[in-house]
């Protein structure tokens, strides 16, 4: 069995293109049970706006599975073969172990370490472990993500990788917040009512803002936003008097002109007010006359501020990528020792229960000439054996797991095998370790 | 065993001021958590110190210029503690630095009481002092606010928005613990001055308006009159006009202090 790793990302293939691979929850239970048909041992399928990657564990004797999940992917996506290879990747092994801890990390993602990815890797892997009873993931892919989890964990309280707002939205909340400490309680006024309106009234009402205020020039307009998301609307008319009773205004209109001028301001009576104004101008062009600013108590910030505040906690980021590496690296060697180390699990029972069966029938005719010692001499009889043969089969076993870990496995197992003569007893019957050599956690 | 404890202590504040310093400047966010956990076990080093001296000398660490400082450094440092309930802990920027240098100066004098024999001696007089010592550790928890609000203010109204504004808590907060400062502070200098006209009053029937540390005490006194006056003043920007007086009421209590301390004539018990 080996590891795999089909997909598309962001890496690879545009938005146009990444949105036709979209699978949803529905639709992945179905993909579960038509991959377990195609030779995958185990299956999770991780489908978000920037990637759908299957992770697979796939038999050996299926050497085309990989080839199978691709094209299962391109008839998901009603894509050409031929087309769909163009954007899809395969990665094996170490190679995809490795894929997964740093997408989990979040050194992946579009935006270095944006949290959304670890939760949404860990639902997919739940979503596969119920999928029909969970068949579609085996100890080996539970092991493997439950590290990359872990590891995903580690990276994120161990470095400032997930620090810092890395988008415009969440620079202006957090302008916000050092601005006024909690927005609990706060009021807002959003002008305009276009697709950055709708995201910034959601990012007000995640921070608790009491209050969100719509105002568009057409009123209908700011009516249905409002109704959607649970904000108020106000008519355009009465902007300069909201203005007043407001601690944040986010400006996003498409007005070709400022809408919020100095006598606006004036009108609003800003100056004889005790608390500070925010005001967040992310349209373009600018809808804030820049002298606003120049108030004492207002606190104004255009698209440039933001993104200043956003470069900032990137370019943060990306310095703390080398200990993220560094953290991922100790992750994949510590499961990549694990995976590769229980090839040598079914030598190791072998060789043990083969040497157990010799000990215990020497043991026996030994102690039935030695009848004239005590219940208690015989113990400890038994006692001595059992610890000689520990210390006896300690240094191989160690030896095994280290070839195992180093990838010798393949050469050093015949040659224990063959020492030994495990395989003939157990084509002999002399034990039935062969039988039971399946997969082991 | 004193000046163990206060040299451990010493260099516990330097390790803490270290720490923020490189979180402030590499913009680490776990920094003022582990600066703050160093410098706590120092204040709990300097504490045992002044506990110390007090059983060894039976005598309370508020005479003398090198135990006072030394118990102002440690009050500094309890409030530093009581900071953490506010999520200010990056103020340890500033007030670490100065508790180092307090123990340090106290280590340097040399922590011995000073042997004068001082007719005032008493609970009276532990509560006036400690009293005032509060009110000045107040001050420069006020001033270390105070500097970080207008620092802040500047940053976010330049929209410079690097270091300082990552690393220097949210403005409300500076201010919330610049605002409580002044109010401990204020109250706890006023209860001193009471006590201590009181006992002159009664004891030696005169203000003592000539007394260094009587002018000290009003001039203080007055500084937090003006910081309070500058919140309740006018409309728009009341925080930072505060924070402002702050910064401003505290570098003036300081060098009221040096000049008085300059000019005071020799003899005298002036701290």
């Amino acid at each position: 069995m080996s590891l795999a790793i089909v997909g598309i990302s962001h890496r690879t293939a545009p938005l146009e293109v990444r949105e036709r691979f979209v699978v949803d929850a529905e639709q992945s239970a179905q993909a579960m049970r038509r991959l377990a048909s195609t030779g995958c041992g185990e299956a999770v399928l991780l489908s978000t706006c920037n990637r759908t990657e299957l992770y697979m564990r796939v038999a050996e004797d299926h050497p085309d599975a990989a080839d199978l999940a691709a094209r299962f992917l391109s008839d998901h996506a009603r894509m050409a073969e031929h087309d769909a290879d163009r954007y899809l990747y395969t990665l094996h092994d170490e190679a995809a172990v490795e894929h997964l801890f740093r997408v989990v990390a979040s050194l992946d993602s579009l935006v270095i370490g944006e949290a959304q990815i670890q939760g949404q890797v860990k639902t997919a892997y739940e979503r596969a472990t119920t999928t029909d009873g969970g068949f579609s993931v085996g100890p080996v892919l539970a092991r493997m993500f439950e590290s990359a989890l872990r590891v995903g964990g580690r990276v994120r309280h161990e470095t400032r990788l997930g620090t810092g707002a890395a988008s415009i939205p969440s620079a202006a909340m957090e302008l916000a917040r050092k601005i006024f400490g909690n927005l609990k309680g706060r009021r807002a006024l959003v002008l305009g009512a276009g697709e950055m309106s709708e995201l910034t009234v959601e990012c007000l009402r995640s921070e608790g803002v009491q209050q969100v205020l719509v105002s568009n020039r057409t009123a209908a307009r700011a009516g249905e936003v409002a109704a959607r998301l649970g904000a108020t609307a106000v008519p355009f008319e009465r902007m300069a008097a909201t203005l007043g009773d407001v601690d944040i205004v986010v400006s996003a209109t498409a007005a070709p002109h400022p809408v919020i001028t100095d006598a606006v301001i004036a009108q609003a009576r800003v100056a004889e007010r005790k608390r500070p104004l925010l005001i967040l101008d992310i349209a373009l062009p600018r809808d804030v006359e820049p002298e606003v600013g120049a108030q004492p108590n207002v606190f104004l910030y255009d698209i440039d501020d933001l993104s200043q505040v956003v470069e900032g906690t990137l370019e943060r980021r990306r310095s703390e990528v080398s200990i993220a590496e560094g953290i991922i690296r100790d992750g994949v060697r510590d499961f990549w020792q694990w995976y590769r180390g229980r090839n040598v699990v079914p030598t190791i029972r072998d060789l043990r229960g083969w040497a157990e069966q010799v000990r215990d029938a020497e043991t026996r005719r030994a102690l039935q000439s030695l009848q004239h010692l005590s219940a208690k001499d015989q113990g400890q009889v038994e006692a001595l054996t059992r610890q000689l043969l520990a210390k006896v089969l300690h240094g191989p076993t160690t030896r095994l797991r280290e070839a195992a870990a180093d990838g010798r496995d393949a050469h050093v197992l015949e040659v224990a095998r063959y020492l030994f003569g495990l395989d003939d007893k157990a084509r002999n019957g002399a034990g039935s370790a062969t039988e039971r050599r399946h997969d082991t956690t | 065993m004193v000046t163990i404890l206060i040299s451990s202590a010493l260099l516990l504040y330097l390790v803490a001021s270290g720490v923020l310093a490189r979180s402030f400047a590499g913009g680490g966010d776990a920094g003022p958590r582990t600066g703050t956990m160093v410098a706590a076990l120092g204040v709990a080093l300097h504490g045992a110190a002044l506990a110390a001296f007090t059983a060894l000398h039976n005598e309370l660490p508020l005479v003398g210029l090198a135990p006072s400082l030394a118990t102002l450094g440690f009050l500094i440092g309890v409030f530093l503690l009581v900071t953490t309930i506010t999520n200010a802990r990056p103020v340890g920027l500033v007030l670490v630095p100065v508790m180092a240098v307090l123990a340090g100066l106290a280590l340097v004098l040399g922590l011995q009481p000073t042997g004068e024999d001082l007719a005032f001696r008493g609970v009276w007089f532990a509560f006036h002092v400690l009293a005032a010592f509060i009110g000045y550790a107040g001050l420069t928890v006020a001033f270390a606010a105070g500097l970080l609000y207008l620092l802040q203010f500047r940053e976010l109204k330049g929209k410079r928005l690097g270091r300082i504004f990552r690393f220097f808590p949210a403005l409300p907060t500076l201010d919330l613990l610049g605002r409580w400062s002044v109010a401990i502070g204020f109250a706890t200098l006023t209860l001193a001055l009471l006590l201590g006209w009181g006992w002159t009053v009664r004891f030696q029937q005169t203000l003592a308006p000539g007394n260094p540390q009587v002018i000290w005490g009003v001039i203080t006194w007055f500084a937090f009159a003006a910081m309070l006056g500058a919140r309740a003043w006018g409309t728009a920007g009341r925080e930072r006009r505060a924070a402002l007086a702050s910064v401003i009421g505290f570098t003036v209590v300081v060098l009221v202090y040096v000049v008085l301390r300059l000019s005071v004539v020799a003899g005298s018990v002036f701290l």
